[in-house]
C-alpha cells in the first residue's frame, strides 16, 4: 500500500518567478506573433500596443530572470547543484530518462528519477534548463533589449552583424521558446495525476506517493 | 497673357530640346552662364547671384532655358541695376501649386524657400537626406525628435530612415531607396552619404555604379548586393535604407492613418519588393539602380543594416521558425497518442515526470 506525503518542493521566491517567466514568456510570444505578421495576426488592436507590450514583457522577463539568477547564486545558493548536470547525469543519466519518457513509460515502468528538494530535476530536465537559462533565455533578452533601442545602439548592432541578423537570432530564439513551452506543459502533465506538478509551483507542496512501511519490518528496525 | 506666353515657349523647348544638353539645346544659357556661373559674380546690390552651372545643367529648367522664366532682361542689364522678371512657378506647374495652395504649408513657405529652381531635380533623383534637410531648414530636428518621440516608439529610427514627405503629404507608391554611407575610418561619428569622390576610389570604371552592379547590367541582382555588403565590412561604409514614395505630391497635412502603425508595418512582405540604390553623380544629384525584385526580404545579407518590422520578414527565416515551433508540439502529439493508448499499463501513481 502506498500513502500520500507532503514534501515542500518550491520555495516561494521560485514561484513568483516561475508564474511572472510563464505570463511574461506566453504574452511574449503572442504579442511577437502580432508583431511579425500584423498583416495577419491582430490580437491586440493597435500595433503599437502589441509593440509596447511586448516591450514591458520583455523588461518583467528580464528582471524576473535576475531575481532568479540571485536568488539562486546568493540567497540558495544551490543553482550549480539544481542545474549543472553531474558528470553520472552526463554519461548514462539522461540516456536512462529518454528511455524512460520514449519507451518504459508506456509500459508501465516507474520513472528512474525521484525529486527532492535537493534534486529536483532529473538529467534530461537538468540540461535542458541549462541551456535554457544560461544560453537561450540571456541571448532572446540581450537581443530584445537591442532591438528596443536600435538607434542609440547602432555601433553595436553594426558589430554584431546588422540589424537583420539580430531579428532572425530573436525570432528563433522566441520560436525555441514556443516549441520548449510546448513540451514543458505538456511534460507537467506526467506526475502521478496530470495536475500533481502544477500544485508545488502554485503552493510549494508537492505531493508524494510513498510505500507503506511493513509493520514486521519497521519493528525489526 | 505673359504667364501664357511664357508657358507655351517652355512646352516649346522641353519638347524639341529634351534629349540635349541645356548648354547645347539653349545658347543663351550660355550667355547667361558667363557671368551667372561665376562664383565672385554679385547685383549691384551686393547679393550673391551665382548659379553652380554643374547643378544648373542637370535641372529641368536648363531644358527650358534662362529666358523661358526671365523672359524680359532689360537691354542694359547687368549695368541699368534692373531686375530680370521672374516667371511664377505656376505658370508651369498649376496643379502642384493649386494642391500647394489648400495644403497647410501654404502660408508658411514658397516655392523657392524649398526648392532653387536653379538647382531643382525630381526625388527620385536626390537623397533621402537631401530632401530631409530642406525640411530641417525650418523645423529644428530636436524639436521635431522631441515632438515625434512623444507617441512614435523608436522615434529616431523613423526618422532616421523615413523622408518626412512620406507621412505627411499624400505621397503615394513606397519603394526602399538604400544609399551608401561612410565615416572616417576609426571614426564613430554618424554616418554621412558617400561622396562620388569617395565611391569613384572603389571602382576603376567611370560609371560608379559598377562598385555594385559588377556585371554593369544596370541592374542589381541579389548576389551583388549580397558580395557588395561583405565588402563594405570594415570600410566603415554601409547600406542605408529609407522608404521613400515614387509619387510625391505637395499636400502637406498631418494623415490620420500615419498614427497607425499598421500603415507601414502591415503592408505585408508584398509591398517591399520593389527597391533601388541611389548613387552620388558629378552634379550632387543621385541617379539609381534598380535592384532585384525581393532583395529587401533577403534572410541575412541583401540588406543587413534594414529592416522594417512586420514588412521585411524573410520567408525561409519564417519556415525554419514554424518547423521548430512544430517540432515543439510534435512531442504532445506523439507522446500524448501513445500515452493514451497505453494507458492501462500505468498505475498511475507510479509516474511522475
Amino acid at each position: 500500500m502506498k500513502h500520500k506525503e507532503m514534501v515542500y518542493m518550491t520555495p516561494m521566491p521560485v514561484r513568483i518567478w516561475h508564474w511572472l517567466n510563464a505570463f511574461g514568456i506566453v504574452t511574449l510570444c503572442v504579442t511577437g506573433l502580432q508583431i511579425r505578421f500584423p498583416d495577419h495576426v491582430n490580437i491586440f488592436g493597435a500595433y503599437k500596443a502589441a509593440i509596447r507590450l511586448h516591450n514591458t514583457a520583455g523588461v518583467v522577463v528580464s528582471i524576473s530572470y535576475g531575481l532568479w539568477l540571485s536568488y539562486y547564486l546568493i540567497v540558495a545558493r544551490s543553482l550549480i547543484k539544481l542545474y549543472v548536470p553531474t558528470l553520472e547525469d552526463l554519461k548514462s543519466g539522461i540516456l536512462r530518462q529518454a528511455y524512460f519518457y520514449f519507451l518504459t513509460y508506456f509500459v508501465g515502468k516507474p520513472n528512474p528519477h525521484h525529486s527532492t528538494p535537493e534534486s529536483k530535476f532529473n538529467p534530461m530536465q537538468k540540461a535542458a534548463y541549462l541551456v535554457i537559462m544560461f544560453v537561450l533565455l540571456p541571448l532572446v533578452i540581450f537581443s530584445g533589449a537591442l532591438l528596443m533601442y536600435v538607434a542609440p545602439l547602432r555601433e553595436l548592432l553594426l558589430l554584431l552583424g546588422g540589424i537583420k541578423l539580430l531579428v532572425g537570432s530573436h525570432f528563433l530564439l522566441a520560436c525555441c521558446f514556443t516549441a520548449f513551452l510546448c513540451v514543458h506543459i505538456y511534460l507537467a502533465t506526467l506526475g502521478h495525476t496530470p495536475f500533481a506538478h502544477f500544485k508545488p509551483m502554485w503552493n510549494g507542496w508537492e505531493e508524494e506517493m510513498v510505500e507503506d512501511v511493513d509493520p514486521e519490518k519497521k519493528a525489526d528496525k | 497673357m505673359h504667364a501664357y506666353n511664357r508657358m507655351m515657349r517652355m512646352f516649346l523647348a522641353v519638347f524639341l530640346f529634351s534629349a540635349a544638353t541645356a548648354a547645347a539645346a539653349v545658347p543663351e544659357n550660355g550667355k547667361c552662364m558667363s557671368c551667372h556661373g561665376r562664383k565672385d559674380v554679385k547685383s549691384l546690390a551686393g547679393n550673391t547671384v551665382y548659379i553652380d552651372p554643374v547643378k544648373f545643367t542637370a535641372t529641368t529648367h536648363s531644358i527650358v532655358g534662362c529666358t523661358s522664366c526671365h523672359d524680359r532682361v532689360s537691354s542694359g542689364h547687368p549695368g541699368d541695376g534692373s531686375a530680370p522678371a521672374r516667371a511664377v512657378c505656376g505658370d508651369c506647374h498649376a496643379p502642384v501649386s493649386v494642391e500647394y495652395a489648400k495644403s497647410l504649408h501654404a502660408t508658411k513657405a514658397r516655392c523657392n524657400d524649398c526648392h532653387n529652381p536653379h538647382e531643382v531635380r525630381l526625388p527620385m533623383f536626390m537623397s533621402g537626406d537631401d530632401i530631409n534637410k530642406k525640411c530641417a531648414k525650418c523645423h529644428d530636428a530636436r524639436k521635431i525628435l522631441k515632438s515625434h518621440a512623444k507617441w512614435l516608439p523608436q522615434a529616431e529610427l523613423h526618422i532616421d530612415s523615413l523622408l518626412c514627405i512620406t507621412c505627411h503629404t499624400g505621397s503615394q507608391d513606397y519603394v526602399i531607396t538604400m544609399s551608401i554611407e561612410s565615416r572616417l575610418p576609426g571614426s564613430r561619428d554618424a554616418f554621412k552619404p558617400a561622396t562620388y569622390e569617395e565611391l569613384a576610389k572603389l571602382t576603376s570604371d567611370e560609371n560608379i555604379g559598377r562598385v555594385i552592379d559588377l556585371n554593369g547590367d544596370n541592374q542589381v541582382s541579389l548576389e551583388e548586393l549580397r558580395a557588395f555588403n561583405h565588402h563594405l565590412r570594415g570600410k566603415n561604409m554601409r547600406l542605408w535604407g529609407m522608404m521613400t514614395p515614387e509619387v510625391v505630391t505637395h499636400s502637406y497635412q498631418i494623415l490620420e492613418n500615419r498614427w497607425d502603425c499598421t500603415f507601414c508595418h502591415a503592408s505585408g512582405p508584398k509591398a517591399m519588393q520593389k527597391s533601388f540604390i541611389a548613387f552620388p553623380d558629378k552634379s550632387g544629384g543621385y541617379k539609381r539602380l534598380a535592384v532585384e525584385k525581393g532583395a529587401i526580404l533577403d534572410i541575412l545579407y541583401g540588406t543587413p543594416d534594414f529592416y522594417m518590422l512586420g514588412t521585411t520578414r524573410s520567408t525561409p527565416l519564417n519556415i525554419i521558425g514554424a518547423l521548430i515551433v512544430a517540432a515543439g508540439l510534435s512531442f504532445p502529439v506523439f507522446h500524448g497518442f501513445f500515452r493514451l493508448l497505453t494507458r492501462k499499463n500505468r498505475k498511475e501513481d507510479d509516474h511522475e515526470a
